[in-house]
C-alpha cells in the first residue's frame, strides 16, 4: 500500500521570503516603544518630542529596514488613530532618519566609544531633518507654529522678516537638533547595554 | 499628549451597538480617506466647517463623543490658540490686510486681522476633520475586522501583522513603564528634579523597558513561528466582513458629493462660499 506524502506531510518552510520573523515582530516593538516614550516624556514634562529615537535604535540593532519599517508604521498608525490622516507624511521623517542613522553607524559615528562623534552625528541627524520637517509643515500645518516650546521663536521671527517659511525653518532648527542630539545618544546608549544575541544588525563592512 | 489621550488608544475599540459601528470597516475608511482629502483640497470656512459638523454628528451617533471632544481638545485647541495669537495677531505675517479687531495694550494698538484668523481657522478645521474621522474609523471597527479588512485590501500579512501588534503592544509596554517608573521612584528617581537630572532620567526608564520589550520578541516570534507564520501557505482569517446594504449607501453618497465638490472646484474654484477672502497659500 502507498501512500501520497505530498498531500499529508506537514508544510516546510524552506525559505522564508523577505523579513525574517524576528526582524517582524522587532518592526512593532519600534513602532510601540517610539509611542510610549511620549509617555516618557510626558512623565519627565521634558521639552522635547524624542519620537524618532527607537527608529535609530532600531536601525542600529537591527538594521535600516527594521527601523525605517518600525518608524514609518508609528507614523501610520498615529495617522490612523489620533493624528488624523495628513500627518501619515511624519512617517518619511521617520525613513530619513533610518537612512541617516544607518550611515552614520556604518561609518562608526554612532557609538558610545566615541562620545564627540556621537555628538556630531546627534547634531547632524538634527540640522539635516530641518528640510523634510518644514516641507511636511508646509503641506500639513500651512507652516503655522504647532510646538508651544518654539512658538515664541516662531512669533519673534515672522515679526522682524513677515515670512513663515524663515519662521518655521529658525523655529525648527531650534526644536530639531537638541531633540536628534539626545535621541541619538539615548539610541546609541540603549543599543549599547544590549546583550550581543539580541542584536540582528548585519555586521559592518 | 495627555493621559487622556493615551488612554483613548489604550483603549482602543469602543464597544457599543450604533449604525456606524456596524459599517464595514472599508467603507469607514473610504469615508475617512474621502473626507480629508476633500477638506484639504477646498480653502473655505463654510466646507471644513460643515465637514466637522457632519463628522461630529457621527461620532455622536457612534456614542463616542466623548473621545473625540477630548481629543480634539488635547491636539486642536493649542494649535488653534497658538496659531490665532500669532498669524491673526500684530506679528506681520503677510496677507493680513483687513482688521478684524483692536484692543489697546499699554498705549498700543494691537490688531487682529480677518485674513489671518481665516488661514488659522481653515488649517486648524482641517485637522479637526482628519482626526475625528480617523477616530471615528479606529473606535468603531473591531480589531479583527482591522485585520480582515487589511487582507481584503490585499496589504502583506506581514503588515497586518505589525500594525495590530503595535495596538497591542502599546497597552502592554504602557503598564510595563508604569510598572518601572514605580520602581524607579522607590529607588530615588525624582521627576521634579533639575532638567538634566530629568534627561539622566530617560535612560533609566527607557533601558528596562527597552530590553524587556526586545526579550519578548523572541517568545512572540516563536509563538508566531508554532502557527505557522512563515509557512508558505494561503492565510485564513478569522472574521470575514461583507458589505452590507447600509455600506452600499454610505458609498452611493460619497459618490454623489464627490462628483458635487468637483463641480464646485471646477465652477467656483478652491474658494466656493466665502466671500471677500482670497485663497492663501500655504505659509502666505
Amino acid at each position: 500500500m502507498t501512500t501520497d506524502t505530498r498531500s499529508t506531510g506537514p508544510t516546510t518552510v524552506e525559505k522564508p521570503a523577505g523579513f525574517t520573523i524576528l526582524q517582524i515582530v522587532l518592526i512593532p516593538v519600534i513602532a510601540a516603544l517610539n509611542y510610549v516614550t511620549g509617555v516618557i516624556i510626558n512623565i519627565l514634562k521634558l521639552p522635547l518630542f524624542m519620537d524618532t529615537w527607537a527608529t535609530m535604535f532600531g536601525t542600529v540593532v537591527a538594521g535600516f529596514w527594521v527601523g525605517a519599517a518600525g518608524g514609518f508604521l508609528y507614523n501610520i498608525m498615529m495617522a490612523f488613530t489620533l493624528w488624523g490622516l495628513p500627518q501619515w507624511v511624519w512617517g518619511f521623517i521617520n525613513i530619513y532618519i533610518a537612512i541617516i542613522t544607518w550611515v552614520l553607524w556604518r561609518i562608526g559615528w554612532v557609538t558610545v566609544k566615541s562620545p564627540a562623534k556621537l555628538v556630531a552625528a546627534g547634531i547632524i541627524v538634527g540640522a539635516t531633518n530641518v528640510v523634510p520637517t518644514t516641507l511636511i509643515s508646509w503641506g500639513v500645518f500651512g507652516l503655522m507654529p504647532t510646538y508651544a516650546g518654539t512658538a515664541w521663536i516662531y512669533a519673534i521671527v515672522l515679526a522682524s522678516t513677515g515670512n513663515a517659511w524663515t519662521a518655521t525653518v529658525i523655529s525648527s532648527i531650534i526644536a530639531e537638533i537638541p531633540d536628534k542630539l539626545i535621541s541619538l545618544v539615548l539610541a546609541a546608549v540603549v543599543a549599547s547595554r544590549m546583550p550581543a544575541r539580541f542584536t540582528l544588525r548585519t555586521p559592518k563592512a | 499628549m495627555s493621559n487622556t489621550a493615551f488612554g483613548i488608544l489604550k483603549s482602543g475599540y469602543v464597544a457599543r451597538d450604533t449604525f456606524v459601528h456596524r459599517l464595514d470597516g472599508r467603507t469607514k475608511f473610504l469615508f475617512f480617506l474621502w473626507i480629508s482629502l476633500f477638506n484639504y483640497a477646498f480653502y473655505d470656512l463654510y466646507v471644513t466647517i460643515s465637514s466637522l459638523v457632519i463628522v461630529l454628528s457621527l461620532a455622536f451617533v457612534a456614542r463616542i463623543q466623548k473621545f473625540v471632544l477630548t481629543v480634539l481638545a488635547i491636539i486642536v485647541l493649542p494649535i488653534l490658540l497658538l496659531a490665532l495669537g500669532i498669524m491673526a495677531g500684530p506679528f506681520g505675517f503677510a496677507p493680513n490686510k483687513t482688521v478684524l479687531a483692536s484692543v489697546q495694550v499699554f498705549g498700543f494698538t494691537v490688531a487682529f486681522y480677518v485674513e489671518g484668523a481665516v488661514y488659522v481657522a481653515v488649517w486648524t478645521s482641517r485637522l479637526a476633520v482628519t482626526i475625528t474621522a480617523a477616530l471615528l474609523a479606529y473606535l468603531t471597527t473591531h480589531p479583527s475586522d482591522l485585520a480582515a479588512v487589511m487582507l481584503k485590501s490585499r496589504l502583506p500579512y506581514k503588515f497586518a501583522y505589525a500594525f495590530l501588534a503595535t495596538i497591542q503592544l502599546i497597552p502592554i509596554l504602557t503598564n510595563e513603564i508604569s510598572t518601572i517608573y514605580q520602581a524607579q521612584v522607590s529607588r530615588g528617581l525624582n521627576v521634579k528634579a533639575k532638567l538634566i537630572d530629568r534627561f539622566k532620567s530617560i535612560i533609566v526608564l527607557m533601558i528596562p523597558l527597552t530590553l524587556g520589550a526586545i526579550n519578548q520578541t523572541q517568545i512572540r516570534a516563536i509563538a508566531l513561528e508554532s502557527r505557522g507564520f512563515s509557512a508558505p501557505v494561503k492565510k485564513v482569517m478569522l472574521r470575514d466582513p461583507k458589505l452590507e446594504a447600509s455600506d452600499y449607501a454610505v458609498m452611493t453618497i460619497i459618490g454623489i458629493m464627490t462628483c458635487v465638490f468637483i463641480y464646485l472646484i471646477w465652477t467656483r474654484g478652491l474658494v466656493p462660499f466665502m466671500v471677500g477672502i482670497q485663497y492663501v497659500r500655504p505659509g502666505g
